[in-house]
């Protein structure tokens, strides 16, 4: 996928930040995105999109079929969980649905992502609406906590681990299933130490904290409890309020996280 | 390749995108009410603690060796991002603790 320049910067009423110069700033950002991509959550998706294009083999998906589940459903959990009721012969109908709920976290991020793309086309946002996953999500809103919000950014991150998920899983698919275990090398914890490293370089002010505590409180019960994955949309929608009494005004603000540090 | 399947995987990825798209299109060209704005700043806090402390304390398999080697590394990593600022550094140094760890421990 080529990365044009945007042209328009999505200037936030979040962000006070300056406006860079717009044109070259694009390609900037957007091989920014590239970069922490690639040295960050790249690795481990590659070695999950093995192990899924291994387990789809295993569930009697045709190489052919697997690359075309990756191209149309585009979503890395969604893609496990249905694995196994593929299997067994599970309804259509069921799988969609299932596929929904596994994605309704999915409705917040592009919430809390939408007021950085004003200014942008309906085909841009058409298209960029592709990319909201965890990974891309994480590293854009680390970005813009301490940068001027720039689409291009995202852009290049969510490309990033799109092809790194696409080259995964069609290697597991030739490989079949003879591969090692991520687990063994430590690669299952790059996505929380990804995600803890972005928290610890952002949480600065108090009610950020207190965010914090409240999210984990909400995720862990929810977890425990319900299982699958409502803990990230009902966490976060919960936790969130403390933002409506506790965060400071939009003016007040720095970088909309709250005065995330520079590196 | 099975047509039924193919279909199948198509209205996945539509329901995906209506997970991903509606909210996009609907607040990106909108001012939104400063109280609206005081959520989302708290937001991202809010669902990337949801995506991580989970992934650390309600680790699946073997969960009292799960905290003797994830739960340490996770500490390095918070304390490792705060001190360098680097997420590459925080995360390579989080991810050779708990492999260590585990090769030790498991």
């Amino acid at each position: 996928m080529r990365l044009s320049p945007v042209t328009a910067r999505g200037d936030s009423p979040l962000s006070s930040g300056s406006s860079s110069p717009v044109a070259s700033a694009g390609r900037a950002e957007a091989w920014a995105g590239v970069r922490d991509a690639l040295t960050t959550v790249v690795p481990s998706i590659v070695a999950y999109g093995i192990v899924w294009g291994g387990l789809a083999r295993q569930a009697g998906l045709s190489l052919g079929e697997l690359v075309a589940m990756c191209l149309l459903v585009t979503a890395g959990t969604a893609q496990f969980v249905a694995l196994p009721m593929i299997q067994s012969g599970a309804p259509a109908w069921l799988l969609v649905v299932t596929t929904y709920i596994v994605n309704l976290r999915h409705y917040l991020m592009a919430a809390s992502l939408a007021p950085h793309f004003a200014h942008l086309s309906r085909g841009r946002l058409a298209l960029l609406a592709h990319g909201v996953t965890d990974e891309s999500y994480a590293l854009t809103m680390a970005r813009y906590a301490e940068h001027p919000p720039h689409p291009a950014y995202y852009a290049g991150s969510a490309a990033t681990t799109y092809l790194a998920w696409y080259v995964g899983a069609t290697a597991g698919g030739i490989l079949g299933g003879r591969i090692p275990d991520p687990h063994r090398y430590g690669l299952d914890f790059v996505f929380p130490a990804v995600f803890i490293a972005i928290l610890a370089r952002t949480i600065q002010a108090r009610w950020q904290w207190a965010v914090a505590a409240v999210a984990t409180v909400v995720a862990l019960a929810v977890k425990a409890t319900l299982g699958g994955t409502w803990h990230i949309a009902l966490a976060g929608l919960g936790a969130s309020a403390l933002g409506i009494w506790l965060a400071p005004a939009a003016g007040a603000r720095g970088p909309e996280a709250g005065g995330g540090r520079a590196r | 390749m099975r047509l039924g399947l193919l279909l199948t995987f198509a209205a996945m990825g539509l329901a995906t995108y209506l997970t991903r798209a509606p909210l996009l299109f609907a607040l990106a060209r909108r001012r939104l009410p400063d109280w609206v704005e005081r959520y989302f700043a708290a937001l991202p806090i809010a669902l990337i603690t949801a995506l991580a402390l989970p992934l650390v304390l309600l680790a699946p398999g073997n969960a009292v060796l799960g905290w003797v080697t994830d739960l340490p590394a996770a500490a390095a990593v918070a304390v490792l991002a705060r001190r360098t600022g680097h997420l590459l550094i925080a995360v390579a140094g989080g991810v050779v603790l708990v492999a260590l760890l585990r090769a030790l421990l498991g």
